[in-house]
């Protein structure tokens, strides 16, 4: 290289450095007005990401000026929530952690409860009493009252093809009669590709079992999965009539494209997808007896946020009545998570009558179950690992 | 100069440092939690419970790769000897261009597509339905093993294709004349004349890709819903659903042992072919 070349580099570092330094110095300046940045960090779909991002950010960001909301997601399903809870317990023993504001899942909100993660922070949230469903209490079997907040709540159901099946069966048993009669019309995804699948199966359990409110509510007993066996073969001769289908959105392309005539969905995924043109009109959900299981996602506040009471201020916009209406029912099609009551006056009467047209508010409240608490959670995926597969 | 030397141990620290911090060690790591029950003493159950749930999965992935790995080396002998040995020097220079479009695709994007592609009612069935060849009511879907090993040979084709292309490109041509003029057709000339120079080559760049498809998660996963399935799912499942790291890096090790198997028979070729020159 030539000495001019030499010269020349060493002034663009020198430019560097003198910015970097100079950067640092206006940086005071700018900070009485950048007052702080609140991040979140989400689980599950890209949607919950745009969700903040889109939606909520702004709208916070706009009541407190100076105020930047980051957001970042960790990937769909119990995978998302785990990288949240491992990311945490990494950080342990940090003065302060990075994550103001985490949404996860039931399972993970109950361990990091365990844990000492989370902070119990809603009392401070006035939103608080507004919400009245059992799984703000436990999650999964774990107590974890006075530390989440829920986002929204999903709930599975199966969704049928009208055009392809006139009258969709009501019930497990039902549908096991449907698939011997219509071999290979009914997919879903297994238990590797999503909880869908997982869902699906969960329910298959809960039509079965005995005591199906022992399996959600406790107490644990080891020897319960022992008489799962019949049920867990019935469900090894289902499937060889049925469709396995790659992942959450596979059971949905493969109703959009006819290949399958019914499957379980996320209500919610189920919605978007009609509204975005990915489902026919033709297809249609129904909520399947005894029963399938939702799940709520959580706000919650890890113990030693750096910025908590902005946190708390998050989470009280994000669970405000007319934010319930707007942007979790309206824009993406969620369930509530706060009282359904007081959403309600926030919405016009075709929005709310939309969410409700296949499942019911009955159906909802007599067949919309919570998954079982951790430990059975854990023996229905491994007996039917070891079992049906 | 040996004046230089710690300067020259300094220059390569930082990249060693990244080696040791971000290799060796999550290695040693897993390979330690493969042996660890939970409450942290040595054990061998994680080994009992990945072959008594996953058995059928490591027999499929192995299938699965190395039936890939097969079909890739054959059509990559079949492009390179195309390109040598083209007679229409138009059609060598489409295929060359051409060729190479997938080794630019991530993986996850060829499973995307793969999955509207090889569908029951997908865009392959009903070009063919369309075009009046089959009935697509009729066929299936090739979302399932099929589907994985269309995505894997199709991904990883072109790389070693292009490996071998070079290799062959370069053997003097005199060898391939010489079969001509004796009468050989081009088949005979690919496989008695050109591959025999290059197997080296293609060893290398076969391994390389099966140890690239072993490893991944992202087409078993988006393909193939079905079971038995490849033990990346398995893993990302314990993890995910369970929080075994336990199982997981049982797992993580079958995979180092097979890798590894794949590592020795290409090492093996090697010595031998040094020690036949």
């Amino acid at each position: 290289m030539s000495e001019g070349g030499e010269m020349q580099r060493v002034s663009i570092i020198l430019a560097a450095l003198a910015g970097i330094v100079l950067g640092q110095l206006a940086a005071p300046q700018t900070a009485a007005q950048q007052r702080a940045t609140l991040s979140l960090v989400t689980a599950g779909d890209q949607n919950m990401v745009d969700y903040v991002k889109d939606y909520l950010g702004p709208m916070f960001e706009k009541d407190h000026p100076g105020v930047t909301v980051k957001a970042v997601g960790t990937g769909p399903g119990d995978g998302g929530s785990q990288k949240i809870y491992e990311k945490l317990e990494a950080e342990k023993n940090n003065s302060s952690w990075d994550i103001d504001v985490a949404v996860i899942h039931q399972k993970a909100a109950g361990e990091m409860v365990t844990k000492g993660l989370l902070a119990r922070y809603t009392a401070e949230v006035p939103t608080a009493k507004l919400v009245t469903s059992e799984a703000a209490k436990r999650a999964l079997g774990a107590d974890v009252d006075g530390y989440v907040m829920p986002m929204f709540n999903s709930q599975t159901a199966i969704a049928y093809n009208t055009e392809m099946v006139k009258a969709p069966p009501s019930t497990y048993a039902e549908l096991e009669k449907w698939v011997q009669q219509n071999p290979k019309k009914f997919g879903y995804n297994g238990i590797k590709g999503g909880m869908s699948g997982v869902s699906f199966v969960v329910g298959w359990i809960y039509a079965d079992a005995a005591d199906a409110d022992r399996l959600i509510k406790g107490p644990y007993d080891p020897e319960t999965k022992k008489a799962w066996d019949k049920a867990l073969a019935r469900l090894a001769a289902f499937n060889k009539n049925v469709v396995l289908t790659p992942g959450n959105a596979g059971t949905l392309d493969m109703l959009n494209r006819g290949e399958i005539a019914m499957g379980p969905v996320w209500v919610d995924m189920f919605y978007t997808w009609q509204a975005d043109g990915k489902i026919p009109p033709s297809v249609k959900l129904k909520l399947i007896g005894p029963g399938m299981p939702g799940q709520p996602m959580y706000y919650v506040v890890p113990a030693k946020a750096a910025n908590a009471k902005l946190a708390g201020e998050f989470v009280a916009l994000a669970t405000s009545p007319k934010v319930q209406a707007d942007g979790i029912v309206k824009r993406f099609n969620w369930y509530p998570g706060i009282d359904a009551a007081a959403v309600r006056p926030q919405l016009d009467e075709p929005t709310w009558r939309k969410l409700f047209v296949d499942v019911t508010p009955a159906d909802l409240s007599s067949k919309g179950k919570p998954f079982p608490i951790a430990p059975y959670f854990n023996d229905i995926l491994e007996s039917y690992e070891r079992k049906v597969q | 100069m040996p004046e230089r030397r710690p300067f020259s141990l300094l220059l390569v620290a930082p990249a060693l440092a990244m080696v040791l911090a971000l290799f060796v060690y999550p290695l040693g790591y897993s390979l330690v939690s493969a042996f660890t029950a939970r409450d942290g003493e040595p054990t061998l159950d994680n080994f009992s419970k990945t072959f008594d749930l996953y058995g059928a999965d490591i027999v499929f992935t192995v299938l699965i790769v190395v039936v890939s790995t097969a079909l890739t080396g054959m059509f990559a002998a079949a492009i390179g000897g195309y390109l040598v040995l083209a007679a229409h020097p138009i059609a060598a220079t489409l295929l060359k261009w051409l060729y190479r479009w997938p080794l630019f695709i991530p993986f996850i994007v060829a499973a995307q597509c793969m999955r509207t592609f090889l569908a029951k009612n997908g865009m392959l069935n009903n070009t063919l339905d369309t075009l009046g060849l089959v009935d697509a009511a009729g066929l299936s879907g090739l979302l399932d093993w099929r589907g994985i090993i269309v995505t894997f040979v199709w991904k990883e084709t072109p790389f070693v294709a292009l490996l071998v292309s070079g290799a062959m490109a370069a053997l003097d041509r005199a060898g391939i004349e010489a079969a001509r003029n004796l009468g050989a057709g081009g088949l005979r000339v690919l496989v008695e004349i050109l591959l025999p120079q290059v197997a080296g080559v293609m060893t290398a760049g076969l391994i390389l890709a099966f140890v690239t498809m072993l490893s991944v998660l992202s087409v078993p996963i988006m393909i193939s819903g079905g079971s038995p399935t490849m033990i990346t799912v398995d893993m990302a499942f314990r993890v995910n659903s369970y929080s075994d790291y336990g199982v997981a890096n049982a797992l993580g090790v079958v995979s180092y042992v097979i890798a590894g198997l794949a590592a020795w028979v290409y090492m093996r070729r090697n010595v031998a072919g040094e020690g036949a020159q």
